[in-house]
């Protein structure tokens, strides 16, 4: 007489089995291990910061295009208070998102955009120029500037506009591979400038730049490369435990070992709680060392974001189970797997581009999941901000899921 | 090695190929990784700036808005729709012209420019929009410019990002098809055992690596040319790309054949792919990063076939210019004959040992 095992046991000596069964299967051990190491490791190396302004080099510098213009203005009557004007003219710290790099001489700006001559910022401020052909040595203590555009006034260009001076011309010097986009831009702004500096009104009234800035400002405080892709990294490591749970549940089905598991005191039930729990620990483990790794939980997140990672690591094991119940080899199970995994990994790219994904993006069920990754950890959203999405991955999460445990269950009980 | 029996081994795999999930997965690849990466990644390595515009009166801005490159136009029928866009970051600015406007503007009434800018959107982009549309209500007023702007370009214009990942795909089209399907094809065999009945019958070894390889070569050829023409890139030349399309199905298949040699079973031969896939794929990176000295790409085989695709399909070069990569490619493929051989001999003993 053999005494009654506890269903908790049973489902102890299952999980047991199923870490076994895990380690022995080198090629998604190996791959496991190699994402842990690898994802931290990406992710150190991403920019953290996001390039938004435009360098651009000017010659000559505008306060020496303003100093000789002064005697001249003056001379043809121009009152003190607009040379005052004139003075604090800064056209730098006027354009948010432009960067503006003064040159003397004009030939010099030529050739840094032209790539023969080298242009360093150091730390002090002041700018050195090198020629990479001259086996000089690179600036101590400075930063290479990248121009690939600049503008070469005439020396005498705010006297020859403000009096009216016909033939006044401005070469934008352009490396051809700058986009179209910003060569107009800047030849726009050149004669903007111009029209200003003539005298000459806009044709129409400009609102203040607080009212036509429309949501959150983030000019300067962008969401970088490497905050975007934290949630995604974190949503693919779920999505990578598909493959190796699907294979062992696959394995299982095609060598019939569950049938034998299922001649002991094993239930069905059993069986299904166990790979259950394993897909979702394993799945979820993963996750939240990938994310002691590369961060972002706060006090006002953890909650939400480790409430998310659950949801889309059980949304996984139901996922795997539908799939490796279908009984395949290693082949066909892989590509089976990827098959039904690469739809669900569509939304994590989403997140790289800005603006709202499209409709059919957001119908598919990991959205939400990733969605509340964004928000929690690049917007600081809330519970109440999530409540939507959260309940949409809920209506997801008990489709896929049953439909894992049902197919499985039936595959089973068919064998 | 009988040419007869090879065909009749070939019949085999191609009847009963596209039941294993592996030949639609080489068939599907191309179509699916040309649209991630061209539609999806195309816009997100070269973005341009994002304009809305609620046209309520024909206005000639909305004209020169579309005429121009490197802006990517919206039209929108509702105000409320625009701002709720900009605020989304669905756009990075807005503009409204309202009925008259343009008529307004001449006339110097100086009507209120609505314009809008998206809290999130750039700051490179705020300028570009924003400045460009001052010069457009500018333009709009008729007067001449004060000044007069010349461009002076140098250099060459950079290849766009939509052609420098051509590479990417033509690759992936190589090793799912060259590589892969082969490679899996021959493992495959040898798990269920077929191989070693085949091999009971008249028909050698030879014959069935030879079916293989071709089996490899004619899906990775066509596949490779599939992801040409998906990504306009097969150029006019077609018998020149076809012979640079050729060789690099011919080597890629070679490799795939050999890992099929030498893999016990498809664990193994997933890991072999795996493990020497970075090994594969680095001279990709060298087209997306012309920057990066060049000469260490040829350190890597898939350069040799890569190169010339790139030069005469993609770039519509003569094939003249890459012998020399050609050469290089016939002749590691060449090279790798004997040593399939040897490996194949090992797996046949181990076969009739059992």
């Amino acid at each position: 007489m053999s005494r009654p095992i506890s269903r908790p046991a049973i489902v102890v000596a299952l999980l047991k089995k199923e870490l076994k069964a895990y380690s022995r299967d080198k090629i998604y051990l190996f791959l496991t291990l190699m994402v842990l190491v690898l994802i931290p490791i990406l992710y150190t190396f991403m920019p953290d910061t996001v390039e938004e302004q435009i360098s651009l080099a000017v010659s000559p510098p505008v306060s020496s295009m303003v100093e000789q213009a002064r005697d001249t203005l003056a001379q043809m009557g121009v009152s003190d208070e607009q040379l005052a004007q004139l003075d604090e003219a800064d056209l730098a710290e006027e354009q948010e998102g432009l960067l503006l790099v003064e040159f003397d001489n004009e030939e010099d700006m030529q050739q840094v955009v032209e790539g023969t001559l080298e242009a360093w910022r150091t730390d002090d401020g002041d700018l050195v120029l090198r020629d990479p052909d001259a086996d000089e040595d690179k600036p101590e203590n400075a930063e290479k500037l990248n121009l690939d555009i600049g503008i070469a006034f005439p020396a005498d260009f705010i006297t020859d506009v403000a009096a009216g001076q016909e033939g006044v011309t401005v070469t934008v010097y352009s490396d051809a591979a700058v986009p179209e986009e910003i060569q107009n831009a800047m030849t726009s702004f050149v004669r903007e400038a111009a029209y200003q500096l003539a005298g000459r009104e806009l044709p129409v009234n400009m609102a203040d730049d607080e009212s036509i800035v429309l949501g959150p400002d983030r000019a300067g405080d962008q969401v970088s490369l490497k905050d975007k892709l934290r949630p995604m990294l974190i949503f693919m490591v779920l999505l990578m435990e598909t493959f190796s749970m699907a294979s062992l549940v696959s394995t299982e089905v095609l060598q019939r070992t569950v049938t034998a598991v299922l001649v002991t005191p094993v239930k069905i039930g059993d069986f299904l709680l166990a790979k259950t729990i394993f897909g979702t620990v394993m799945s979820l483990g993963q996750g939240l060392i990938v994310l002691l790794l590369v961060g972002g939980l706060t006090a006002e997140n953890w909650s939400l974001v480790m409430t998310v990672l659950l949801m889309g690591a059980m949304m996984f094991t139901g996922v795997a189970l539908y799939v490796g119940a279908a009984g395949k080899d290693f082949m066909g199970q892989l590509f089976y797997t990827m098959l039904v995994t690469v739809p669900l990994l569509i939304p994590s790219f989403s997140v790289m581009f800005p603006g709202t994904a499209a409709t059919w993006v957001r119908v598919i069920p990991t959205y939400p999941i990733i969605d509340t990754l964004v928000g929690a950890f690049n917007y600081g959203a809330t519970w109440s901000d999530q409540a939507g999405s959260l309940a949409y991955a809920a209506v997801w999460l008990v489709i896929l899921f049953g439909a894992g445990l049902f197919a499985l269950k039936r595959k089973v009980e068919s064998l | 090695m009988s040419p007869r029996l090879t065909w009749k081994v070939l019949r085999k795999d191609l009847a009963l190929g596209p039941r294993s999930p592996l030949f639609l997965w080489a068939i599907l690849l191309p179509f699916a990784l040309t649209l991630i990466l061209q539609v999806a990644f195309g816009s997100l390595f070269d973005p341009e700036p994002r304009l809305g515009i609620v046209d309520e009166g024909d206005s000639a801005i909305t004209v020169e808005v579309e005429r121009m490159e490197g802006i990517e136009l919206t039209l929108l029928d509702d105000t409320e729709e625009l701002k709720a866009q900009v605020e989304a970051n669905d756009l990075d600015a807005g503009l409204i012209l309202p009925t008259g406007f343009d008529r307004a503007v001449k006339d110097g009434e100086q009507p209120e420019l609505q314009f809008f800018i998206g809290g999130e959107s750039l700051a490179s982009n705020r300028i570009i929009l924003s400045v460009t549309a001052i010069d457009l209500v500018r333009e709009l007023e008729g007067s001449e410019a004060p000044v007069t702007v010349e461009v002076v370009n140098y250099g060459e214009a950079g290849l766009p990002i939509s052609v420098r990942l051509v590479p990417i795909v033509v690759f992936y089209a190589l090793v799912i098809a060259g590589i892969f399907v082969p490679g899996s094809n021959l493992v495959e065999e040898k798990e269920q055992g077929t191989l070693m009945a085949m091999l009971v019958t008249p028909v050698r070894i030879g014959d069935v690596l030879g079916a293989k390889w071709l089996l490899g070569v004619l899906l990775s050829a066509a596949m490779a040319a599939v992801t040409l023409a998906l990504n306009q890139a097969l150029g006019s030349n077609y018998l020149e790309v076809f012979v640079v399309v050729l060789v690099a199905a011919g080597l890629s298949s070679m490799i795939g054949l050999l890992m099929g040699t030498f893999a016990k079973d498809s664990t193994i031969m997933f890991g072999m792919v795996k493990g020497l896939g970075i090994f594969l794929f680095a001279p990709t990176l060298f087209y997306i990063f012309p920057e990066w000295p060049q000469w260490i790409a040829k350190l890597f085989p898939l350069y040799w076939i890569l190169e010339p695709i790139w030069r005469v399909s993609v770039m519509g070069g003569s094939i003249s210019e890459v012998w020399v990569e050609l050469t290089v490619a016939v002749g590691i493929t060449v090279a790798l004959v004997p040593l399939i051989a040897l490996v194949a001999r090992r797996v046949q003993a181990q076969m009739a040992a059992q």
